[in-house]
């Protein structure tokens, strides 16, 4: 009887065994050491609002170095301070500015120029490594041709066609974009702090859950995830009811002096038991106050910081 | 051993681990210390490790993507590619650059053909059948420009020569050099785009050249005085730059025994350091032509130092870095 149970368990992790080859923007590097970790690919829209920021960025500097420029000229009186040395000037600096200035940031400042620090974007090569000088201009020089026939319409395109949403620029200098934001609150802790931890009682068989079985269940809960509650009941139902049967579990029935809100409650009731069990076997809160100095909260603090930018 | 159990026990690695990460990113390279380093890479390994274990044990997706972003810095931290240098190294110039243009023969000799090619028909066109170039031209910048040398319009007076000539300069940098580079990234698009550009650029060159011609007089003989010592580096520079265009649609068009995504990657490097070059020599070009070209030397003055150019560039592209090894980017 057990083991058909917990054949039951088994069948219900998700993927086992199939490469997690999943639809998602993720992007898989194996290290030397024979690890595979994974990258967030940016999407059009944020490396759109990079650009915008860049374009900004291109005109202020331009705007300043011409500032000071006429201030020199001023300053020391020079008598050559006329309108057409400072457009002339104004044109170089403009086109060393719009030519360079991607390929010269991402280049020296480790892969960011200032919009895709300020979107927390970060161009690497496609193994993972750091963009090196030669490729970050080259892939900036491309933009010409991405941006045929119109408004960068071509390079979305490509981006549409590769798995890594390379424009043609980064397709020909090996390059990608990578997101390093993470806008996920950490555990739903405002979730598990309405439910309360099962008790040994409520459970006939036994009082474990499979780490896989647990590692489903966070998943379910990724506040990654966007699901509507409904849409997460119904996958917890099936789950829910096999864990029930494996650890024996039985709902209490209504409160005779306030049935309504057991019914109330019943709605939603495999999500709320899958958080109790979370809540019970997953990590506990107190663990997670006592390893702030560990805890993932505290990666994501660093991690938003830019990588080599003191040197 | 259980999950709690496992990440109790390590966690204090990982959190020295991103202590150590950070102090190391944030100092100069010269100033690690020995023992910093071999900790570094000892935690770096052993948290590879715990990943690949959370990975197989399916231990959650938040402790996984922790491990994992703890493995990218790392990762992006140790294994790097040498630090390039902003300015372009000087033996590149003098022998790299025209050992590499001749690697790329055949492209060229196409972006020669697709330049010269249109330049040279245009130039006769306008020279032999002037009223048919109002077909190809909009006649009055072409009058303009017959006017600008005409021998009343072309004499300079000293006092504005040098601020003139410098929003001229701004001006060659701005508009040949980005017809340079975008003949190079144009490329990317199989090479139609670079010939696009070299065939327009070619067309109204030569129409220009053949009106010139065709008018005669001083207004020739300032025009070929003016152009021939800057067209020296100038012509060559966007026939390189369209070579370079080239040498990037090969990757698509003709990848050769590579694979196709392979092909593209190794010719950028080789297109984008041609490109540069070809940028490099279009500012030589731009001072030549915003501040000598327009000098009040006597033409034969200025056709003099034009034919040392061009027998300078050409002896330089064909001959120099002959019998070195030839340097892989």
């Amino acid at each position: 009887m057990a083991t058909t149970q917990s054949h039951q368990l088994q069948v219900l992790t998700p993927m086992s065994g199939s490469p997690r080859q999943l639809i998602d923007t993720k992007v898989t590097v194996e290290t030397p050491e024979g690890v595979d970790f994974q990258f967030r690919i940016a999407g059009p829209g944020l490396r759109a609002s990079a650009w915008l920021t860049d374009q900004l960025v291109k005109v202020l500097i331009v705007a300043g170095v011409l500032l000071l420029f006429v201030l020199l000229a001023y300053a020391f009186e020079l008598e050559f301070s006329f309108p057409e040395i400072t457009s002339g000037f104004a044109m170089f600096s403009w086109f060393v500015v719009d030519w360079f200035y991607g390929g010269l940031a991402e280049g020296l400042f480790d892969g960011q120029t200032f919009g895709k620090r300020k979107l927390q974007l970060r161009v690497v090569r496609t193994n993972g490594t750091p963009v090196d000088l030669l490729s970050a201009i080259g892939r900036n020089f491309l933009r010409t041709a991405d941006f045929l026939p119109i408004a960068f319409s071509g390079g979305l395109l490509v981006m549409i066609c590769t798995r890594r949403m390379q424009r043609l620029g980064d397709l020909f200098f090996d390059t990608m974009v990578i997101e390093e934001r993470r806008l996920t609150v950490s555990r739903p802790a405002q979730l598990l702090s309405k439910v309360e931890r099962l008790q040994r009682s409520e459970c006939r068989h036994r009082f474990q859950v499979p780490d896989r079985t647990l590692s489903v269940i966070e998943r379910l809960f990724d506040p990654a995830r966007a699901i509507s509650d409904a849409r997460r009941e119904e996958i917890a139902a099936p789950l829910g009811n096999a864990l029930e049967q494996y650890m024996g579990f039985e709902e209490a029935g209504p409160d005779p002096d306030n049935p309504y809100q057991y019914f109330q409650k019943r709605g939603l009731r495999h999500t709320r038991f899958l958080l109790r069990t979370m809540k019970t076997f997953s990590l506990t809160d107190e663990d997670q106050q006592d390893t702030t100095a560990a805890s993932p909260q505290e990666g994501r603090k660093h991690q938003s910081r830019p990588v080599g930018d003191s040197e | 051993m259980n999950r709690e159990r496992y990440i109790r026990l390590r966690r204090d690695d990982w959190a020295q681990y991103e202590k150590l990460l950070h102090r190391l990113q944030y100092t100069r390279e010269g100033q690690w210390l020995a023992k910093d380093v071999s900790l570094m890479a000892r935690l770096y390994r052993s948290i590879c490790f715990d990943l690949s274990l959370v990975q197989s044990r399916e231990w959650g997706s938040q402790l996984e993507d922790y491990l994992n972003q703890l493995v990218a810095r790392g990762h992006n931290f140790l294994y790097r590619s040498p630090r390039g240098s902003v300015l372009p190294s000087l033996s590149f110039l003098t022998t790299g650059f025209p050992r590499l243009l001749r690697q790329h023969f055949y492209a060229l000799m196409l972006s020669t053909l697709l330049f010269a090619g249109p330049l040279l028909a245009c130039t006769f066109l306008a020279a032999v059948f002037p009223e048919q170039t109002a077909y190809l031209v909009d006649q009055e910048v072409l009058q303009q420009s017959i006017e600008m040398f005409s021998p009343s319009e072309y004499r300079r007076d000293g006092q504005n020569f040098f601020s003139e000539r410098s929003y001229m300069f701004g001006f060659y940098v701005n508009n040949n050099t980005g017809i340079a580079f975008r003949a190079f990234s144009l490329g990317a698009l199989a090479g139609l785009g670079t010939a696009y550009v070299l065939v327009s650029n070619g067309i109204s060159i030569g129409l220009t050249q053949g009106s010139m011609l065709a008018v005669g007089g001083q207004t020739r003989n300032n025009f070929f005085s003016f152009v021939i010592t800057h067209g020296a580096l100038e012509l060559t520079a966007i026939v390189i730059a369209g070579a370079a265009g080239f040498v990037l649609a090969q990757g698509i068009v003709v990848p050769g025994n590579r694979s196709r995504l392979d092909a593209l990657q190794y010719s950028g490097r080789q297109a984008l350091r041609i490109a540069l070059g070809a940028g490099a020599m279009l500012l030589a070009a731009a001072f030549v032509e915003a501040y000598f070209s327009p000098s009040q030397i006597p033409p034969a003055a200025k056709y003099l130092t034009g034919a040392v150019t061009w027998a300078l560039v050409l002896s330089w592209l064909a001959f120099s870095g002959r019998g070195g090894s030839s340097d892989e980017s």
